[in-house]
Order: structure tokens, then C-alpha cells, then sequence
């Protein structure tokens, strides 16, 4: 040991410690981040078909892509109408509005609302999805239709060819919901309970106690999920393919649910994997435009005072 | 510990030693060749698997008789899938990753996309070598597995599609019995055409018979291919093998699908149906005036509707899908399953050999009468059990006249899938007749290319 050049020991350790704590997130990085987006672009630039063999590298998907394909647009269309309305009303503003009123309640009962609303993101995703359609059926054996039709003597309701949209932002917004729900509410018990105290005493409501004091605590859990629900959001679609398959027509079709019929449904690998590479930047524009615009840097800065 | 080692080691050695005298003679002498099969697991058809697995043990047995110590296992692989398109594409998708079955059933009309990809074995040195087996299959049939001049799959089973009409709904509108037994008639000559019928499911509605009046399949199936056939649609150019389509006559056939949506006869949301709920429309809860589907129908028809043999054409009869115009040729469908051997099998001879045991008349007539589907050879129909059992598919057969098949194109799969969304948009009213054609022939010419031929 006293011949060891101590330097370069701690060198060593230095290094040792890195592969150990960095190790395993890098490795986990690459083969679920990296190579995935690796793999869909060497897929794009063949000529992958149904039998997922490779033939010849060409460019034809992108050309494609750019002159014969009617359907990107009104796709991307539905995306960003689906994105923007599930973010808004529920993922972001409901979530806020449950984490807000289920810690103004009792602690129990606030536990006992939240745990209803992780239901349906616990219930396995085809058997929630499974739910919908049947409930929705448009014959009098759905069981909107049962209660409509059977009990109140109504027309049939059919959701699913009158307002479609309606039904996946609904569908996706019950189980988004809760995720902003969990985070905001953990954030509002992180605010040092003096601080609610200090505001009654000085003559604050709880409106105004929401405004000053909760909300601006807020701030960053917002942005997160913010950002964190529209990337999700972006490519998600089992709900939707289970429960509407992206129709009537192309109602519903989110361009995310497009690429894989046209990769899965049609057998066109090659064209799918060109298809996703616009996810792909779409995503990155996003989450880069959104980092700016909610100052995300922020957030990761080194704290100014020290945490014991 | 030593001697404790030594002693277990020793245990291990004999147990390991007289393991392998009790296995040895069994496992040296006896082959076992294992053959894999693929098929779609679907209600309507549980013994295409089985039938190969009861072909195999009688292959066995015949092995036995001659003392031979191979034998022949299936492992049956049943594949969960919507519909054969799905099947059809998981199964390329197998053979891609050197999952592929030895022998595989097929909806008929992609086994040339099999064929394209050399996935599938050619049969016509078998089928001619072996008259015994084939010889007695009745030759339309042959025509659902010829792929550029060769023979690639041995026809498993027939049916026939077509207009089911509850005969009760148009008593109770007031029809006379020569009205009701006469339909058939009247399409056939064409002088009633698939606007008279849209028009007679009006009237059932309106007279409170019927809430619905014709309801289909709600994806994508052959089903709309005897609607587009009255209209006088031809999928394929045989002689350029190309498939084809003609705008006109695609608007002339949507713009009867509006007028039929708009008469309240076909539900305008019948694509966002269940399965469950089309079927229960025409079985159960008996809504609706007519449905088009298969002959295979039949069994669940008597079984939900409590009919027998005797009661079964009081209640329902049968037509085609009626001619567009007044004058011309109704249509039906015959959309046969078929098997196929893989030409990546290391026993392709041997996979042929099953499947022309599985095509006898005993156990095809098991397929036959179980499930309402029509025989593939001449002697089922002069079996006694399918005397007495096929009754439905006797009946059915003349039909057979106005059949067609779906072409063995590639590309027939998305072909279909398209020409539904167009179905969907007309029927929800999202398009216009005219341009859901409009949109249907630009979107088969951005994916088939040059594989399409657009007439006009």
C-alpha cells in the first residue's frame, strides 16, 4: 500500500464509483432510449415488409412519406386536438383540482378520493378499455344504452360516432388525472404548515390561501407534468386503439395509433419505422420549445443554500 | 464431508446411470418427428386443428400396424387473432423469426402473398402423385389455392355467404307466403334489385317488425364483396394478375350504402358495433331484418332461435345479394380456408401426407356438419351423417352458381382494409359517396403502386 501512488488509487476509485452509480442508468439509457431510436432509423431506410426481411436500403418511405401520403396531416390534426385537450382539462388542471380538494378534506376521506382515483390506472389496460366499449355499446346493450334506452326511455345514445373525441380525451383523462394528482398532493404536504398558519392568522381564506401560499409551491410539479403528460401523451394509444381503433373514419386516429396500423396492421415495417422518426422530432421539438418556455433549467440549478 | 461428497457423488452416478437404462431403449430405437401447425383459433372452425391432430394418429396407428417404432406428433400452436387478415400477418411474423409452423391454415386469399415470400410449399407433384387423396375434391375449389399456374395449399373447407331475411318480420308486415317463399326467385331472375330490398327492410321497419333492417360484419371481412360484385365490381385482372378497380361503379355502390343509411335501414354507426351485438341483432334479440354473413351461421341460428331442421325455412330464408339493376346478376361469396405446408419444413412430403389424410370424407364431413360449412369432396354428400346432418348445406349448395372467390392476390388484405375505411366514412357520414370513392382509389394507388390497374 505505501508504494501506491495514492493519486492515482483515488483515480481508480473515482472511476470505480462511476461505473457503479452511473453504470447501470447509462446501460438502461442505451438499450431503451438510444438504440431503439438507432434501430428505427436503419428499419426507415430499408425496405422492410410483412416478412420482415431486408432487401436493399432506399429512401422511398421518406419520399413517401413527403408526396403520397394524404393521411399525415389530418392525423397530426387529431394529435395535437387529442393532446391539447386531455393536457388541459385533465391531466394538468383536474389532477390540480383533485390534489387541491382532497388535501383541504380530512386526511381520510382526501386518501379515501384519491385511492377511487387510482383505480382506473391500476385496472389493467384492456380490461379498463374492455369497460368503455361495453358501456358505450350503441345497441340497447351497452350499458349507457341500458339505463337510456331501458330505464328513462331515451333515444340511443352512441357516443362512440357522435363525439369520438370526446370519448378518448374521457378515457385517457380518468387515468391521466391521477398522476398529477399524486405529484401535486405530495408537493402541497411538502409546504411547511406554518406557512397556512401564519397566512389564516393574518386574515387569509382559502382562496386566497390557494393563490398565495399553495399555488406558487406549485410551480414546478406544473411544469413537470406539464411536460412529462404531453410527451406521454404524444405516443401513447392503446386506450384509443381498444376502444375506438382510431375510427369512425380517422376521428380518433392519433398519429401515433397511425403508424402502428400502418407498421403492425399492414405489415409495412420500413414505412412505420419512417412514419415514427416524426414522433421522434416532434418529441425532442417539444420537450426542448417546453424546457425553454416553463425555464426547466431552473429547476435542476445547484440549490443556493445548503440542505442539512 | 469427504466420504459425505463421495458418497452422494456415487448416489447421483447411479441414479443418473439407472436412468438412462429404463430411457435407453425408448429414446434410441422409437423417432418421434414433431410437426408444427398453425391455425387461427376461431368458433367457427375448432377442427381445422383437430382434424390434422386425428389425422396424425391414424397415421400413428398405421405406423403401429406395421411395426414401425416412428410416430408423428402435431404441437398445435392456435393463434388468437381477429380475424384471418391478423392471423395472416402474425404469421408471417413467426416465420420471420424462424417460428414458423410446418403446416398452416389460411384464409385462401393470401396464400399468394405466402407463395411471393417462398413460404409456401408447391403441391402439384403431391396432389398428382397421390390421386387416391385428391382425386375426388371438387375442381372449383382447386381455383382458391392456384397461384401463377401452381397449386400451393390442399382447400379445407367451402361455405357460402348471403342475405339472411327473417321471414316472421315480413308476415307480420302483412307479406303473403308467395311473396315471402318467392324473394329468392325474384333476385335470382333480377328483376328485384338491392334497392328493392333496402326499400322492403324499409318497410319493415316502418311497420314496427324490425329495429333494424340489414345489418354486416362491423370490420373488415369478405363480406362487402358480394355487395361490391352486384354492383358489378371485379377485384382482378386475371390475365395481368394486377388487381383493379373502377370509381364509378366503387360511388355507385357506396351511394346505395347512403341511400340505405339514410332510409334508416342500416344502422349509420353498424362499423362501432360489437361482434356480440351484430350477432345478437339476428339470433337472440331478433332486431334486425336481415343480415349477410355466412352459412355457417346456421347452427347458431337454430341453437339461439330454437329452430330444428323441420321449423329452421318457416323462420329464415336465403338469397343472394340481390343485382344492383333491374336485370342483372345477383352475387354471393364463397370464402374457403385452406391448409398450406411450409416450403421451410424439414418434412414438407410428410406435412402434405396429413393434410390429405385431414381432407377424407369422414373427418372433413366432422368439419362440415359440425360447423355449417360446405364439403370439399364429391362423396361427403352421399355420407349418411351428412344426409342427415347437412340438410342446411344441401339446401345451400345451388347457391354455389353465383359464387365467387376472392382473387389469390398479395395484396388483397390491404385492398379490403381500404375499401372499408370508405365504407366506414360513407356509412357515419364523414364522406360524400363520391369522394369516399375518390378517397379510397388514391389511397389503394399510394399502397398497391403498380399493383393496381384503376379502370376509371
Amino acid at each position: 500500500m505505501a508504494t501506491t501512488d495514492p493519486s492515482s488509487a483515488a483515480a481508480r476509485r473515482q472511476l470505480a464509483n462511476m461505473a457503479l452509480f452511473l453504470g447501470p442508468a447509462t446501460v438502461l439509457l442505451f438499450m431503451f432510449f438510444i438504440a431503439p431510436v438507432v434501430v428505427d432509423v436503419f428499419v426507415a431506410f430499408t425496405d422492410m415488409g410483412r416478412s420482415l426481411e431486408v432487401t436493399e436500403f432506399t429512401t422511398a418511405n421518406f419520399e413517401r412519406m413527403l408526396t403520397n401520403d394524404s393521411r399525415i396531416g389530418p392525423t397530426m390534426a387529431v394529435t395535437f386536438t387529442y393532446v391539447l385537450l386531455t393536457l388541459g382539462i385533465f391531466n394538468v388542471t383536474f389532477g390540480l383540482l383533485l390534489a387541491l380538494a382532497t388535501t383541504a378534506v380530512p386526511e381520510r376521506s382526501g386518501a379515501f378520493f384519491r385511492a377511487i382515483w387510482l383505480l382506473p390506472r391500476m385496472s389493467p389496460s384492456v380490461v379498463y378499455a374492455l369497460l368503455w366499449a361495453w358501456m358505450i355499446g350503441p345497441t340497447d346493450r351497452g350499458l349507457i344504452n341500458q339505463v337510456a334506452v331501458g330505464w328513462l326511455g331515451l333515444e340511443p345514445i352512441d357516443v362512440l360516432s357522435n363525439q369520438p373525441m370526446l370519448l378518448i380525451v374521457l378515457a385517457n383523462g380518468f387515468i391521466g388525472a391521477s398522476m398529477g394528482m399524486i405529484i401535486f398532493t405530495s408537493a402541497i404536504r411538502a409546504i411547511p404548515e406554518h406557512l397556512f398558519h401564519a397566512a389564516r392568522v393574518d386574515g387569509a381564506g382559502p382562496l386566497a390561501v390557494t393563490w398565495h401560499i399553495t399555488l406558487p409551491a406549485l410551480r414546478w410539479p406544473l411544469s413537470f407534468i406539464t411536460v412529462y403528460q404531453t410527451l406521454s401523451l404524444l405516443v401513447s394509444f392503446e386506450y384509443i386503439w381498444l376502444i375506438t381503433n382510431g375510427g369512425p373514419f380517422y376521428d380518433t386516429m392519433v398519429f401515433a395509433l397511425y403508424v402502428y396500423k400502418r407498421a403492425f396492421e399492414n405489415g409495412q415495417y420500413a414505412y412505420g419505422a419512417a412514419l415514427s422518426l416524426i414522433l421522434v422530432a416532434i418529441g425532442i421539438a417539444a420537450s426542448l420549445f417546453m424546457w425553454r418556455l416553463l425555464d426547466m433549467q431552473r429547476l435542476l440549478q445547484t440549490p443556493r443554500i445548503e440542505v442539512q | 464431508m469427504t466420504t459425505a461428497k463421495l458418497f452422494f457423488g456415487a448416489l447421483t452416478g447411479i441414479a443418473v446411470f439407472a436412468a438412462s437404462a429404463v430411457l435407453a431403449p425408448a429414446t434410441v430405437s422409437a423417432e418421434e418427428v414433431t410437426l408444427q401447425l398453425w391455425s387461427r383459433a376461431d368458433r367457427s372452425g375448432p377442427l381445422r386443428a383437430g382434424n390434422i391432430v386425428a389425422a396424425a394418429d391414424q397415421l400413428n396407428r398405421m405406423l403401429e400396424a406395421t411395426g414401425s417404432e416412428t410416430r408423428v406428433a402435431i404441437e398445435v400452436f392456435e393463434n388468437n387473432a381477429d380475424g384471418f387478415d391478423a392471423d395472416a400477418l402474425d404469421l408471417f411474423k413467426a416465420f420471420a423469426v424462424d417460428r414458423g409452423p410446418d403446416i398452416y391454415v389460411l384464409a385462401h386469399e393470401w396464400i399468394g402473398a405466402f407463395v411471393e415470400e417462398d413460404l409456401a410449399f408447391r403441391l402439384d407433384e403431391h396432389i398428382e402423385a397421390n390421386p387416391e387423396l385428391y382425386d375426388d375434391i371438387i375442381d372449383t375449389l382447386w381455383a382458391s389455392v392456384a397461384y401463377k399456374g401452381g397449386r400451393y395449399g390442399i382447400p379445407q373447407d367451402s361455405e357460402i355467404r348471403m342475405f339472411f331475411y327473417d321471414k316472421e318480420m315480413l308476415r307480420q308486415i302483412g307479406k303473403d307466403e308467395a311473396f315471402i317463399e318467392g324473394l329468392p326467385a325474384m333476385v335470382e331472375s333480377g328483376e328485384f334489385t338491392i334497392y328493392d330490398m333496402t326499400d322492403l327492410a324499409k318497410e319493415v321497419v316502418d311497420g314496427g317488425a324490425a329495429e333494424y333492417g340489414i345489418v354486416h360484419r362491423p370490420n373488415v371481412g369478405p363480406d362487402f364483396q358480394m355487395l361490391m360484385k352486384s354492383f358489378g365490381i371485379d377485384q382482378y385482372d386475371a390475365d395481368e394478375g394486377k388487381l383493379q378497380i373502377s370509381e364509378t361503379q366503387l360511388a355507385a355502390f357506396f351511394e346505395w350504402l347512403k341511400y340505405s343509411v339514410d332510409a334508416g335501414v342500416i344502422p349509420a354507426n353498424m362499423t362501432a358495433w360489437s361482434w356480440d351485438e351484430v350477432h345478437a341483432s339476428f339470433r337472440t334479440d331478433k332486431t334486425a331484418f336481415i343480415k349477410f354473413h355466412g352459412i355457417w351461421n346456421v347452427p347458431a341460428q337454430l341453437e339461439t332461435r330454437g329452430l330444428t331442421d323441420d321449423t329452421y325455412f318457416d323462420a329464415i330464408g336465403w338469397t343472394h345479394s340481390p343485382a344492383a339493376e333491374e336485370g342483372g346478376e345477383p352475387a354471393n361469396l364463397s370464402h374457403p380456408i385452406i391448409y398450406a405446408v411450409s416450403a421451410k419444413s424439414e418434412h414438407p412430403e410428410l406435412a402434405a401426407y396429413i393434410v390429405g389424410l385431414a381432407s377424407q370424407n369422414y373427418l372433413n364431413t366432422e368439419h362440415a356438419v359440425t360447423t355449417g360449412h360446405t364439403p370439399i369432396n364429391h362423396g361427403q354428400a352421399a355420407m349418411p351423417r351428412f344426409i342427415e346432418e347437412g340438410w342446411a348445406l344441401r339446401a345451400g349448395a345451388p347457391m354455389l352458381e353465383y359464387a365467387s372467390f376472392m382473387p389469390n392476390h398479395a395484396m388483397i388484405g390491404q385492398y379490403n382494409a381500404i375499401v372499408f375505411t370508405g365504407i366506414e366514412a360513407v356509412e357515419t357520414g364523414r364522406l360524400e359517396p363520391k369522394d369516399a370513392a375518390a378517397f379510397v382509389v388514391e389511397e389503394l394507388q399510394a399502397e398497391l403502386g403498380d399493383e393496381l390497374i384503376v379502370l376509371d
